[in-house]
């Protein structure tokens, strides 16, 4: 009897030990993992297979109201969202294929979109977007959100877009809507 | 029974009119507001330490005083003649200024006094308006004893202080037309210029307002101008602006877009940014010792940037009262009031709407924006709407 409570409480004591032997290191291990996941954050973003179609919602003004309206387009799936958004832009420039209405100049480049860390996109347009002759506040706020909620609405690691002319920061468009800081999007001017 | 009690009171109201006097003391003057259930003819007489002012009365007045304590003013009497009544306002020092205006419904005839200076042109500043009331001098019985020993009143108008406020102290309304020069605004089918309109619209709200109220009008532009956005703001700050107001038409890419709206300021601010606003505005003093002489500056410019928040309740219920006035004169639809970040009114240190009066890119509401009777009834809506907004705040 004795003998066998000496090999419980031993063996109790051994359990222990190793428990927290595993404790320990086993948490150093845990440690390890986790900082390694925080290293390479672009990695993540990267394995998209290429050579897919992607659906993606542009938004277009209508005649009817002054919501916007989504309009369905295809577009290629590339390796960063930068390119994507790219597309998106572009197809947004070149317009409507139904009977919406497009709220941005044709002759309106897209130079170059790039994303930050914190998903704010800056979007640089050639200074053709600022369309002068057609100024004015509703103009304005539909060239505005249709390229905010258009990227935004697709691409989740978009939070927030500024709206850049030349390479510039842009007081505004033609003299109404505020393009100093980064737009979240509005889905409240969604037409539902 | 109660259209009895209704016209007991109207018929007392008839009778006996009231004549409220109470008293204000601002840092640098002392102001008696005078007034009444209606309109009175006025004039001034300056003797001495004394301001008198003789107010026309078929009627007697029923006179309402407060009790006052005041730095500029000594004290306030008042005494009854035939067909008058004169309001002695007495100063400290027969050296005072003043300057008076009306304010209409309820009427109130506003009299500052202040201390001359010796050299202060800063109060000559002064309005066709209050030109055409210089103080008419009062027959000599009406002189106090103090008349004997100070020189004769002067014939001259005394210098006059830009017109003021309703009561709770709207002095300034800035008006600021869209665009200008080279930057015409929205252009219509005609080739109407949306700069052309809005400066049109501006100066004849302003004449409106002169004509009516003895408030001080400042235009951000009265000819065809560059004005930068930020410019308008910084005009409004400087003048100190108590109202702000800007005028444009719209424009769309959608042609049968058509109506009118009235915007005030929604903010687009990062949340850094707000939490640094919120953070310098509960601990303003705290925080500048903290920080460096740069960083202040960059501080104060994002304060500067965002001055608008603090007036967006005011701003808001100014934007509803004008659209209303905008709906009920204009026969436009009513496209309500919103919010957008507009740049010209993110500086503004007062409340402040933007009217989108009509679409400019609608060839029928361009023909409209081009119609001088349209043209009236849009300034007059804006100017009712100033006027509730006033009696809101008085």
């Amino acid at each position: 009897m004795d003998q066998k409570k000496i090999l419980i409480v031993g063996f109790l004591a051994l359990l222990l030990i190793i428990i927290i032997v595993i404790f320990f290191t086993g948490g150093g291990n845990e440690k390890i993992k986790q900082s390694r996941e925080i290293t390479p954050p672009e990695l993540k973003t990267q394995p998209e297979v290429p050579e897919e179609k992607k659906k993606i919602a542009l938004f277009f003004l209508s005649e009817d109201d002054d919501l916007l309206h989504p309009e369905e387009r295809e577009i290629q799936a590339k390796v960063s969202v930068e390119e994507e958004a790219s597309e998106a832009i572009e197809e947004l420039i070149k317009g409507s294929q139904s009977a919406l209405v497009t709220p941005l100049p044709p002759e309106t480049k897209l130079r170059q979109i790039f994303l930050t860390k914190e998903g704010i996109a800056y979007v640089d347009f050639s200074k053709e977007i600022q369309d002068k002759s057609l100024s004015g506040s509703e103009a304005e706020m539909a060239a505005v959100y249709s390229i905010v909620n258009s990227l935004t609405y697709n691409f989740k690691s978009i939070k927030k877009v500024l709206i850049l002319v030349d390479g510039e920061e842009a007081e505004t468009l033609a003299g109404h809507i505020n393009l100093s800081k980064p737009f979240a999007p509005d889905y409240s001017l969604i037409a539902q | 029974m109660f259209l009895l009690l209704f016209l007991s009171n109207f018929s007392f109201s008839q009778k006996q009119p009231l004549l409220k006097l109470s008293l204000r003391e601002y840092p640098k003057y002392g102001r008696v507001i005078i007034g009444s259930s209606s309109a009175f003819s006025y004039s001034f007489e300056k003797n001495g330490a004394f301001l008198l002012v003789k107010i026309e009365a078929k009627v007697p007045f029923k006179i309402q005083r407060e009790p006052f304590e005041n730095r500029f003013i000594r004290s306030v009497g008042w005494s009854r003649r035939s067909d008058s009544y004169i309001i002695s306002i007495e100063a400290f020092r027969s050296d005072f200024v003043y300057a008076y205006f009306e304010v209409k419904a309820p009427f109130q005839l506003v009299v500052d006094i202040e201390a001359a200076e010796k050299s202060s042109p800063v109060i000559v500043e002064k309005e066709k308006k209050t030109e055409e009331k210089k103080p008419e001098p009062l027959p000599t019985t009406l002189t106090p004893p103090a008349a004997s020993t100070s020189p004769p009143p002067s014939p001259t108008p005394q210098p006059q202080k830009q017109a003021g406020p309703s009561a709770k102290g709207i002095k300034t309304i800035v008006i600021d037309a869209g665009h200008g020069g080279l930057e015409t605004g929205a252009k219509g089918k005609f080739g109407t210029l949306e700069k052309d309109i809005t400066l049109g619209l501006a100066l004849k709200l302003k004449a409106l307002i002169e004509r009516n109220l003895a408030f001080r009008v400042v235009l951000t532009r009265d000819k065809d101008m560059d004005v930068s956005l930020e410019n308008r703001a910084a005009l409004a700050n400087n003048n100190k602006a108590d109202l702000f107001i800007s005028i444009h038409c719209n424009g769309s890419y959608r042609k049968k877009a058509h109506g009118s709206e009235t915007f005030f300021l929604s903010l687009n601010a990062t949340d850094e940014e707000a939490r640094r606003l919120a953070y310098f505005e509960n601990s303003t003093s705290a925080l500048e010792g903290q920080i460096e002489a740069d960083n202040q500056d960059e501080i104060k410019m994002i304060l500067w940037d965002m001055a608008q928040t603090a007036y967006l309740k005011e701003s808001s219920q100014l934007a509803e009262i004008i659209q209303k006035e905008l709906n009920l004169l204009l026969g436009t639809t009513d496209r309500g009031i919103k919010q957008a970040p507009f740049k010209v009114l993110t500086g503004v240190a007062s409340p402040a709407v933007l009217v989108e009066v009509a679409f400019i890119s609608n060839p029928e509401e361009e023909q409209k924006l081009l119609d001088g009777e349209f043209q009236n009834n849009v300034v007059q809506a804006v100017y009712r709407g100033l006027l509730s907004f006033l009696k809101l705040y008085s």
